[in-house]
């Protein structure tokens, strides 16, 4: 056997005939040479060789590869069966096409996201490094800059450690002056990483020193995005707080972890970092910290590691970690921190195409199953002629394979679309989903899933159908016989769709109720027509509180005065701003006793300007709001939201009562003077934290965000404020113009999208199911006609038939329905960090999708069941 | 005809030089003094064996009698093993004969 001769098989067959011709002749020859006349001569010759064509088989066979041939012979034929039946095999391809391309498509965000190596080279070892506090909430803590320096020291655990803090700082040099995203790190901060420099070189351990001059390295997507490109880059200088940065390197494309930088100082660069107060004060946590863990070591050991270390740290510094807020170290590796706000989302989803796929496979297995019936006649006469078992389930395995891998073809296509729709999507949760696109190991998920599809849905007809016995060839009318088994199988088809898809139909419903929930969220303010943009300002320009003061108060008149400003604000941040946590602080309370183990109450704090609350819409419960009066030197006052009131003057007046902040010495206490309603500052799935708002005079602001209401489309005005502020300073970069609406609706993108897939395919699952429900009785009821004719003679009533079909039908639905509650007990469990404002065991949700599956699969089993109700039983009785 | 013998005295009758599988056919039976009548329909799938094995090459020529015919021609390979399959053969020939030994001169079935 070689497969050149296999392909050969034709022109070697020609040369043995031709070899045999020669020797018969030969043969001949000699005969006739021998006296023999010719007649008998070559009869002789004949009888002396033997027959020519047993040896051309022969040499046929040898030259054959038989499951080769088989194969072949197989799919010529299935190539013609689905040809006679163009319908079926379109609509088979089109149905497992979607259903594997939609989970091709899901499969290619998973693997670009979940199974691609990370661009870093220590990838498996790198870790996150950070200090929490069990008592005052979830949120790491930061290290201080002495902290990084004991854990670098200290650690058993780690082969290096690297220091990283993000800052903004305002870039001149380049087209405009800009407000860059700066990350500032170690000088072995990439070499932690395990980052090359697609360009120059990375920032080294040298260049963190005071007297190293200063340098800079650009983002990939910065130097793209500002310098196109420009090789000539380095070498290029700017000026960053007043110093004169140079560029040495450019980094690869990386994902934007932690922070989307454009560029990366030293340590020793950033102004706050290097200052000496800071890099002294072991409570001025402002950093975090990378490391990488030594071979073999865990995250358990480098945990435990480090805690024993923060141990010794306590005892030598109390102050510092007091027992009372319970400082513990945590690290968590990277690869999780990229990926697990992604990975849930995306498995769900998965799952859930998945069960689609299983859907449609189960409803073309019906299908076909129906079609085995109808050709259980021409199966029975193959057999009869010698085809074996195995024949005919290898030949509809063949067919059912056809399909699928033509259906794998549409797939991706359909996949390579579908992802390109789900990068954006993705992008929400993970900064990664660059890294989708459809690669070899997406085209082997594809033919594999494929391969899979077509051996689900072919297996149980083929089975059946290799089970067909030779009494249906007989015309006795027992054209049951060999079915009994295919209407059984049916029935559990039908059974196990409704299963699936009451799983799906609760997932979507959960997530929808869920959607719907977070849509009729109030977040506390009135989101139409306020426009917001983030006002950074330039630190080493506005050093001294009076001119950030003095920036702030003159924007807001000048933009107040605008024709279509209904009122102007300023604030510390943007509310429902989810890219913030609170900002907490132990705040004391006048009147309430202190407990000196407890810490003090953690109070979530925000700057807004007087006209902050108008401008929002949100209602003052008590009191007044911020007065211009409420200046530098007046006596400091603040507001409190709702629930702060709520909490620590339940059945009292909070007016007049007094909060203080800070540390003993420089203690400063302040009047509540106002009590607003609750707003959700930090996303509409936040609930708001008990919150105390300052006056930004009295709290000094840097960093502030303008809000403008406007009377028409707040867009409109978005150019001229832009323009009132370059003319106040025309360094002063305006940036994240947005629209609160625009933000509430970002913010709903996630869950929504989530949400129209999950009843896409829901939806899909429910139409499949009812098409396998309706069909399977109609064939039933075609196949009864004739005892149903009978009964019908014998008396009983349409009302009977229809009773006695329907429950037939619903029969295996409310089999599947009972099967699905059990499943969806499970399934929706994975749901859960995905709702809101619901739990997976909703039991309302769980009655609803019950009755609308319940009532959708009534209406699908009328019509056989009507059918049934009309069958005349003289010509039931007449046709068989 | 034992079994494997045939591929053997094929390639033997090939030593001499190229041949067709008429001619190879006819060789055998007139050295073997007409004992050994090979089957002459069995030859031709011998001999594609052989080729496939490459101990014997193929090429078309021309027969004494001027017909188209196809040639077979022993290869290295089939040389080395044609030696080898003689010395068994012999090893094997020269057993059996010791096994027999004297023969009673009308006994046994053959």
């Amino acid at each position: 056997m070689s497969w050149r001769r296999f392909f050969r098989r034709r022109p070697a067959d020609a040369e043995l005939v031709q070899e045999i011709n020669l020797h018969l002749a030969e043969e001949i020859d000699e005969n006739v040479a021998r006296g023999i006349p010719p007649q008998e001569a070559s009869r002789r010759a004949y009888v002396k060789f033997g027959s020519p064509t047993k040896v051309r088989e022969q040499a046929w066979t040898r030259n054959s590869i038989a499951p080769l041939e088989t194969l072949l012979r197989n799919v010529r034929f299935a190539g013609r069966m689905l040809a006679r039946n163009p319908g079926y095999a379109f609509l088979a391809i089109l149905t497992l096409g979607l259903g594997i391309g939609a989970n091709t498509a899901i499969f290619t965000v998973i693997n670009g996201v979940l199974l691609r190596p990370l661009p870093y080279a220590n990838a498996a070892q790198l870790v996150h490094v950070d200090l929490t506090s069990a008592k005052l909430g979830p949120d790491p803590l930061l290290l201080s800059v002495q902290e990084v320096r004991d854990f670098r020291e200290q650690n058993h655990v780690f082969s290096d450690l690297a220091e990283y803090h993000a800052m903004t700082f305002t870039l001149l040099g380049a087209k405009e002056p800009e407000r860059v995203a700066t990350g500032v790190v170690s000088g072995n901060y990439f070499t932690v990483l395990g980052v090359k420099p697609l360009l120059g070189r990375l920032i080294v351990a040298s260049d963190e020193s005071q007297t190293a001059p200063p340098v800079l390295m650009l983002s990939y997507a910065y130097w793209k995005k500002e310098f196109n490109g420009d090789r000539n880059i380095i070498g290029r200088t700017f000026e960053m707080n007043d110093r004169v940065h140079t560029v040495v390197g450019v980094l690869p494309p990386l994902p934007e972890y932690p922070d989307a930088n454009d560029v990366y100082m030293p340590t020793t660069s950033c102004p706050f970092r290097s200052a000496p107060a800071t890099i002294a004060n072991r409570d001025g946590r402002m950093v975090t910290s990378y490391a990488t863990l030594k071979p073999g070591v865990t995250l358990a050991q480098a945990n435990s590691d480090l805690a024993a270390l923060t141990q010794r740290l306590a005892l030598q510094y109390p102050k510092s970690y007091p027992a009372s807020a319970g400082i513990a170290p945590l690290t968590a590796a990277v690869e999780s921190e990229l990926t697990h706000a992604a990975r849930p989302t995306f498995l769900i989803l998965l799952g859930a195409s998945g069960l689609v796929l299983l859907l449609a496979c189960a409803n073309l297995a019906n299908i076909a199953l129906s079609r085995q019936m109808q050709r259980s006649r021409e199966m029975a006469i193959r057999m009869a002629t010698g085809a074996s078992q195995w024949n005919l389930f290898s030949q509809l395995l063949t067919e059912s394979l056809l399909i699928a891998l033509a259906g794998g073809v549409l797939g991706i296509g359909i996949a390579a679309i579908g992802s390109r729709l789900l990068i954006d999507y993705a992008a929400r949760m993970t900064t990664l989903a660059d890294g989708i696109h459809v690669d070899g190991r997406v085209l082997l998920f594809d033919l594999g899933l494929s391969l899979l599809a077509g051996l689900l849905f072919g297996v149980l007809p083929g089975y059946v159908a290799s089970r067909v016995r030779l009494t249906s060839l007989s015309d006795s009318g027992e054209r049951t016989t060999g079915s009994g088994t295919g209407t059984r199988m049916r029935s559990i088809l039908v059974a196990s769709q409704v299963t699936i898809s009451f799983v799906l139909l609760l997932c979507a419903g959960l997530m929808l109720h869920s959607l719907y929930n977070l849509l009729s969220v109030d977040p506390g303010f009135k989101t139409a027509n306020v426009l917001s943009m983030r006002l950074s300002l330039n630190w080493t320009k506005y050093q001294k509180s009076e001119t950030s003061r003095a920036f702030f108060h003159q924007a807001l008149e000048r933009v107040q005065v605008l024709p279509g400003v209904q009122g102007a604000a300023v604030s510390m941040a943007v509310p429902l701003n989810s890219d913030m946590g609170p900002m907490k602080t132990g705040v004391l309370i006048e009147g309430q006793p202190v407990h000196p183990d407890e810490p003090l109450p953690q109070i979530d704090f925000a700057i807004v300007s007087p006209d902050y609350f108008r401008v929002l819409g949100t209602p003052l419960l008590a009191g007044r709001p911020f007065l211009a009066s409420d200046a530098v030197d007046a006596p400091p006052v603040v507001i409190v939201n709702d629930r702060m009131a709520r909490r620590y003057w339940p059945h009292e007046n909070p007016i007049g009562r007094r909060v203080a902040f800070g540390s003993e010495k420089e203690r400063k206490w302040a009047t509540v003077v106002g009590v607003t309603s609750d707003i959700r500052e930090y996303g509409l799935d936040k609930a708001p934290t008990e919150t105390i708002y300052f006056a930004p005079d009295q709290a000094g602001m840097s960093n502030g965000s303008l809000l403008v209401r406007t009377s028409g489309s707040p867009m409109y005005l978005a150019a001229q404020i832009e323009k009132i502020i370059h003319q106040i300073d025309p360094q002063q970069p305006v940036a994240d113009v947005r629209t609160i609406e625009q933000i509430r609706s970002a913010q709903l993108g996630t869950p929504r999208v989530t949400s129209v897939l999950l009843s896409l395919f829901a939806a899909v699952a429910l139409f499949i199911t009812i098409v396998g429900v309706s069909g399977t009785l109609a064939l039933s009821v075609a196949r009864r006609s004739k005892e149903i004719g009978i009964r019908i003679a014998l008396g009983a009533t349409r009302q009977n038939i229809l009773r006695n079909v329907l429950t037939r039908g619903l029969l295996p639905v409310l089999i599947g329905l009972a099967m699905g509650s059990l499943a969806a007990a499970f399934a929706t469990r994975v749901l859960a960090t995905m709702l809101f404002g619901i739990k997976p065991d909703d039991p309302s949700t769980f009655i609803a999708i019950a009755v609308l599956l319940l009532a959708v699969a009534v209406l699908g089993c009328l019509i056989p069941a009507r059918r049934a109700a009309k069958v005349d039983p003289m010509i039931a009785l007449r046709t068989e | 005809m034992l079994k494997g013998t045939l591929d053997m005295m094929i390639l033997r009758t090939l030593v001499a030089g190229d041949a067709h599988g008429h001619t190879i056919a006819k060789v055998i039976e007139r050295t073997s003094e007409e004992m050994l009548e090979v089957e002459q329909g069995s030859l031709y799938p011998a001999l594609h064996r052989l080729e496939d094995r490459r101990w014997v090459s193929s090429h078309w020529g021309v027969s004494e009698n001027n017909r188209k015919a196809k040639f077979y021609r022993l290869t290295a390979v089939g040389r080395k093993q044609l030696t080898s399959e003689t010395s068994r053969w012999r090893q094997m020939a020269r057993a059996i004969a010791l096994v027999m030994g004297e023969m009673p001169s009308e006994g046994g079935n053959e």
